[in-house]
């Protein structure tokens, strides 16, 4: 039998909990919160047999998990990862802070000593973007510029990350070294419709995971729009466009920019993905956890260690599953114009 | 050396400069026209 924790049910572990348990091969789901009545009615609300769990402060797992999924804020996620790992239970994080990722990552050595397979940055952007990378970079014959960018927010506890990313020093990885700033370097992101131009500024979010699945970068760069917090008084004060950009605030967006060489000419491909940015997150973190608990085999090949989802994963099995999903990924089909 | 000469001088080396910059910095440019496509079953073999 092949059971999954979820652990955190904001936006986006709900979702992740739904896609898993929409996964065959994934027999029992256990949705685990601090609260017992939250834990309790998200179960009963997915229906389907969920299960409830209380987290206590030891971040205890609960015995026969095969893997664990976490959406919950970063201390909670480095206290659960260490939890998991000294289980030798696998372990996937939605979570998108530069410090927590880190911290997931610094315990490769550890994970491969007791064979378990830690991946971080399992959302929309880190996550699905990464594997849009190495997808494009497949297409490529080398790659040395990738720049991401991600609109929206899944849920509050993700808009206090993304706000917090926002205030804290850029960082690029440049020439081999992470370059850390305070320029914020605010661009107008286009993405697919109908999120369409954005403002969008340099973070860290993200960026060394991206360095580390893209061999031989030389440039790699993030970006991060938030859509106001205040939502648009009344629709009959503003404009049909404004009204239209103010309705989409639960929408999301995210674009990669890859560029290299094919044979003599340097080329570029432009992936982007348009979805609720909980719905995107909670299904790539549900897909990853379901390969994780060896319900999804084709997806990657679970050796053990800690890495990013762009280096853990196969990208054509994740992205045709995401797709079989809803979360459908458009490339960009244009002509330069100098 | 007079201050028109000296002029004329910073000019050409201006020139000479803004010249290299704009021949050695003109790469490809980001596709800006054109649409977006799903991707679709070919695109995932």
């Amino acid at each position: 039998m092949t059971s999954v924790l979820v652990v955190g049910l904001g936006e986006t572990g709900v979702r992740a909990a739904r896609q898993l348990l929409d996964t065959p091969g994934v027999d029992r789901v256990t949705v685990a919160a601090r609260s017992a009545p939250r834990a309790r009615a998200v179960a009963q609300a997915l229906h389907d047999g969920a299960e409830s769990y209380v987290v206590d402060d030891e971040f205890a797992i609960p015995e026969g998990i095969d893997a664990v999924a976490a959406a919950v804020p970063p201390e909670a996620d480095v206290a659960l990862v260490r939890a998991a790992v000294d289980r030798g239970i696998p372990y996937a994080s939605v979570g998108d802070d530069p410090a927590a990722v880190r911290a997931l990552l610094d315990l490769d050595a550890t994970a491969r000593a007791r064979g378990v397979r830690v991946v971080a940055g399992c959302g929309l952007a880190p996550g699905l973007s990464d594997v849009l990378v190495r997808h494009a970079g497949d297409l490529l014959d080398s790659v040395d510029e990738v720049h991401v960018a991600r609109f929206g927010i899944g849920g509050p506890a993700c808009a206090a990350v993304a706000r917090r990313a926002l205030r804290e020093p850029n960082c690029e990885w440049r020439d081999g070294a992470f370059v850390h700033d305070r320029h914020r370097g605010d661009e107008l992101i286009w993405f697919p419709d109908p999120v369409d131009a954005r403002e969008c500024a340099l973070v860290a979010t993200g960026v060394e995971l991206l360095a580390e699945s893209t061999p031989g970068v030389e440039r790699v760069t993030a970006r991060l729009g938030v859509p106001p917090a205040r939502r648009i008084p009344t629709p009959s004060l503003v404009s049909p466009r404004s009204r239209s950009r103010a309705l989409d605030a639960s929408f999301g967006a995210m674009r990669a920019e890859v560029w290299g060489w094919r044979g003599p000419a340097r080329d570029t491909v432009v992936y982007g993905v348009i979805e609720r940015t909980a719905v995107a997150a909670g299904t790539v973190l549900g897909v990853a956890t379901a390969w994780l608990a060896g319900a999804l085999p084709e997806v990657g090949d679970g050796a053990p260690g800690a890495s990013g989802l762009g280096t853990a994963v196969k990208p054509v099995p994740l992205l045709a599953e995401l797709a079989r999903r809803g979360v459908k990924a458009a490339v960009f089909e244009g002509v330069a114009i100098a | 050396m007079k201050a028109s000469q000296r002029a004329l001088l910073v000019a050409a080396i201006a020139v000479a400069v803004s010249a290299v910059v704009r021949v050695r910095g003109k790469g490809p440019v980001p596709p800006t026209s054109g649409g977006w496509r799903e991707l679709q079953g070919p695109d995932f073999r």
